[in-house]
């Protein structure tokens, strides 16, 4: 195989590439779905392939394949070099790669338990047992989704700088939905392990406890009134901080926006961008987050980035190209979803720094607010910098004490203007937001959390007028 | 297309050897090309040609589901022996009846276009140019990101039913992605066409419209807190009636997980909003004679007058049901197993046009833009309006920052008091404009 690619990457560079880069993928996963008390359905899905690019004459070539023949190979090479070569002309801002030393690597799968050994009827009875302690909570139960899923298998980076990273990745995951449903009033929770590992992620998981709180949290909501709108003084938790962090700030710190003119953090590099009390980073290295890796897809390693260090703005996340293109050196935040995707600019486990006070602090100190809690959903427009976040549960603060329980609130705002007016952090990050994130049209692994913290004067959506005018 | 119906087949028989009760494949080889823009260049441009084979095969009731991303014999049995063994690994699943038999309809017509298949990158590449220069006319500061590009492919599918189809597609899309910032005020919006063949595909002014709306944009501000009439621009309007449509999907209604339970036959929405689907309209872009199990599509109203005529079913949810499959099986591609969708949606319009319903507010809200998909489960609906515009005394004035909408799928259906007579429309679609009476929206201003 690896003269195999190394040929490749010789013809590309042969043939006038300026830079090439070749990913060869070769994975198997499994997934079980559990709903309603039915295991009844369990599939399998096989990937191979290998993605070829190639930059000529400033423009870039993408061409990917499902068969890591010869043959292939070369027509992907024909493909890429060609429609590289028919842009090429007409390229105003002409791509560029910063130059990296070639890294040699073997990375082994950090696995106690290679799920593939575990058999198939054990894991489908595993996902029954969670997904039997949600069903059975309470009569007003009225649906429960749980599903597993496990991938293995191995990724190949390569590149004309000479870099060969050979990588096995090894993710379980699992996931539950609950809906609850009283009178005409129908509610849902859900949660989800997901992080590379092997089957011991899944053994990890105490289904009385962890399944038992998914339902709890969803009949929990079922007498929660509609949520107010208006403006409030906002507490959240680790997990809206999550969003907050990723959606709201982190896009905008992705190099690729910012040379694209798509983000408001833009040139102000070095600036106060946020309440000096903010800290915010991207940390791959993190062990045991969903977000985590050793090598990005272009083969550069896995580093703790800074972004904002007490609210002054210190650094973006880089490919090999935005790193080119803003003159830094790159910091290995380029991923893609699979061999058909191009790599490009990515988050991992986004964070906002912990403060010094406690969540009791917090609120003791809140006169009129909204403590919200479980992120729902959020997303961003990065050049315009507003940003919106749904959340599970909010509950009023009056006078520093935590009073009635709402549901289904939005909050938004812009988003520097928004971190400007945090006021408050509390001590303790947690990350709970393992999830998934798309950009251009790809899906990554990513996490994301934070600390209780406290923002002034917060427009939240809700069904009913009752924040301050 | 005939060397994909034979593997489609191989791998059902393999299934059927396996122990498969019932079982289908489906199997597809696509090619699409595509150029990106950013910053106002070209960027990237990419051919992908991707292959795959799926099975899905039933075992006492539980289904499984195998793929593998090769077209050969070996690798289509092998898929088929695959996916019985996930389905053996499945608990029984005593509501699976059958998959469905075949049924027989007459392929819509101008699905493919050999003209589109056989467009190179230089297209695209003239497309992006021809964008970023009608942006830049209307504001040389335009910066321009978005790119154009296609798809074609074949794919089969064949069932031990005896279901055996082939069907070849196109289609092309241009969609550019404004961003005009003046000292920090920031105005941006997208624009796009779509077709399945080259005649239909407008490619001009896209990159105009984009920059045009993106100036419009300029100037935001916030508004007062409080109960307004909105009117809905048609891609804010369509955004919310295909996720209406959506949560009527019979598998989240039997599982007790949509708000549409027990709607079925009733009054969800104003009678003044009636949605067609029609599934056989030549080069539509969601057309197809056959749903995707093989199930003659037919055209429908889904919503009329405002009643919910009937749950969307596949085979499995239909003869759960004890009622006969209504032709809305989906399929995503090889990767993806079957689920649930519509073809093409009409939304009826109605007797005015959309300049002369917003001239009937005096203060009220113009969506031309925000994600208003009542939540699946609950029926809530909490978001931003992500562009808007501020409609005073009848007329549209400065456009608006940071609007949340918070509201329900009753209210906002229920509230419909106006469908405009003129549309937005894409091949096979109608998206007019409607207006809801009274909606809480919360601002800073």
């Amino acid at each position: 195989m690896r003269g195999l690619i190394e040929d490749i990457l010789r013809e590309a560079k042969r043939r006038g590439a300026s830079f090439a880069d070749i990913r060869v993928t070769d994975a198997e996963g499994t997934s079980v779905s559990v709903e309603d008390g039915q295991a009844d359905r369990v599939s399998s899905a096989a990937v191979s392939g290998a993605g070829l690019r190639v930059l000529i004459d400033g423009a870039w070539g993408f061409a990917p394949t499902n068969t890591v023949t010869r043959e292939e190979l070369r027509r992907c090479l024909d493909d890429a070099l060609g429609m590289a070569q028919a842009a090429s002309g007409h390229v105003t801002e002409p791509g560029v790669v910063a130059e990296v030393e070639p890294v040699e690597a073997t990375v082994s799968a950090e696995a106690e338990i290679d799920p593939r050994e575990v058999p198939l009827a054990d894991r489908v009875q595993r996902i029954f047992e969670i997904e039997q302690v949600a069903r059975e909570r309470d009569d007003r139960v009225v649906n429960t989704r749980a599903s597993y899923s496990d991938s293995a298998g191995k990724l190949i980076i390569a590149n004309s700088f000479g870099t060969w990273i050979e990588q096995e990745a090894m993710r379980c995951s699992v996931r539950l939905a609950t809906t609850a449903q009283s009178g005409d009033v129908r509610q849902f929770a859900t949660e989800s392990e997901a992080r590379p590992g092997g089957y011991e992620i899944v053994n990890a998981v105490d289904p009385e406890q962890w399944a038992g709180a998914v339902a709890d949290r969803a009949l929990s909501l079922l007498d929660a009134k509609l949520a107010p709108a208006g403006t409030f003084d906002i507490i959240i938790d680790p997990r809206v901080c999550g969003l907050l962090a990723h959606e709201a700030f982190g896009h905008n710190a992705e190099a690729d926006a910012v040379w694209a003119g798509e983000s408001i953090l833009a040139g102000r590099e070095g600036e106060q961008v946020c309440s000096e009390l903010v800290s915010i980073a991207d940390d791959p290295t993190l062990e045991g987050l969903n977000g985590s890796f050793r090598y990005d897809h272009e083969g550069v390693p896995a580093r703790r980035h800074d972004i904002v260090r007490d609210g002054v703005l210190v650094g973006y996340l880089h490919s090999l190209e935005t790193a080119a293109r803003l003159g830094v050196e790159p910091n290995g935040c380029a991923r893609a979803q699979s061999h058909q995707d191009e790599p490009i600019v990515r988050m991992s486990n986004t964070f906002i720094d912990g403060g010094d006070a406690t969540l009791e602090e917090i609120i003791a100190d809140t006169k009129d607010g909204l403590l919200m809690r479980g992120g729902y959903w959020g997303y961003v427009f990065t050049a315009r910098g507003q940003f919106t976040c749904n959340v599970e549960n909010a509950w009023q603060i009056r006078d520093g004490k935590v009073g009635q329980h709402y549901r289904n609130a939005s909050f938004a705002g812009l988003t520097l203007e928004m971190l400007s007016r945090v006021d408050a952090l509390g001590r303790e990050v947690s990350f709970d937001l393992g999830g998934m994130c798309g950009k251009g049209g790809q899906s990554m692994h990513v996490d994301a959390g934070g600390p209780h913290l406290r923002i002034r004067d917060v427009v939240v959506g809700g069904q009913e007028d009752g924040g301050r005018a | 297309m005939s060397e994909l119906l034979d593997l489609a087949q191989a791998a059902v028989e393999a299934a059927r050897t396996a122990g498969a009760d019932f079982c289908d494949s489906y199997c597809s080889d696509t090619t699409e090309v595509s150029v990106d823009v950013e910053r106002s260049s070209i960027n990237y441009c990419a051919t992908i040609r991707d292959q795959g084979i799926s099975v899905r095969a039933y075992v006492n009731g539980g289904q499984g589901f195998a793929t593998v991303q090769q077209l050969d014999l070996q690798s289509a049995r092998e898929c088929g022996r695959r996916a019985v063994e996930m389905a053996k690994a499945a608990h029984p699943d005593p509501d699976f009846v059958r998959l469905p038999d075949p049924t027989e309809a007459e392929e819509v017509p101008e699905l493919f276009d050999e003209r589109m298949a056989g467009l190179d990158s230089s297209a695209f590449v003239q497309w992006c140019l021809r964008g970023i220069e009608e942006a830049r006319e209307v504001a040389s500061d335009a910066i321009v990101q978005g790119g154009a590009g296609a798809g074609w492919g074949d794919s089969a599918l064949a069932s031990s039913t005896g279901v055996a189809l082939t069907r070849r597609g196109s289609s092309a899309s241009v969609s550019f992605f404004v961003i005009i910032n003046r000292d920090g005020d920031v105005g941006t919006y997208f624009e796009q066409d779509m077709a399945r063949r080259m005649a239909d595909l407008e490619g001009e002014a896209i990159g105009e419209k984009a920059a045009r709306a993106a100036l419009g944009q300029l100037g935001s501000r916030p508004v007062p807190t409080g109960r307004v009439p909105l009117i809905l621009g048609p891609l804010a309007a369509w955004g919310l009636i295909g996720s209406v449509i959506s949560a009527a999907e019979a598998e989240g209604i039997q599982r007790n997980r949509s708000w549409l339970v027990g709607c079925e036959g009733q009054q969800i929405a104003s009678p003044l909003l009636t949605v067609r689907e029609e599934p056989l309209i030549p080069a539509g872009l969601s057309s197809g004679a056959y749903d995707g199990e093989g199930v003659a599509r037919r055209p429908r109203a889904l919503i009329d007058d405002g009643v919910l005529t009937t749950y969307l079913h596949n085979s499995y949810t239909a003869y759960k049901s004890g009622v006969m499959p209504t032709g809305h099986a989906s399929r995503g591609g090889y990767s993806s197993s079957v689920g649930i969708s519509t073809s093409n949606l009409q939304v009826q319009p109605g007797e005015h046009t959309e300049a002369e319903l917003i001239s009937e507010v005096d203060n009220g809200i113009y969506v031309a833009y925000a994600g208003l998909s009542p939540n699946s489960v609950t029926g809530e609906v909490s978001t931003t309006i992500d562009f808007g515009f501020r409609i005073e005394g009848g007329e549209l004035t400065a456009p608006i920052s940071t609007t949340l909408v918070g509201s329900t799928a009753n209210e906002l259906l229920g509230g419909i008091d106006a469908v405009s007579s003129d549309y937005r429309d894409e091949p096979g679609l109608i998206m007019p404009s409607l207006r809801i009476e009274s909606v809480q929206i919360a601002s800073e201003g």
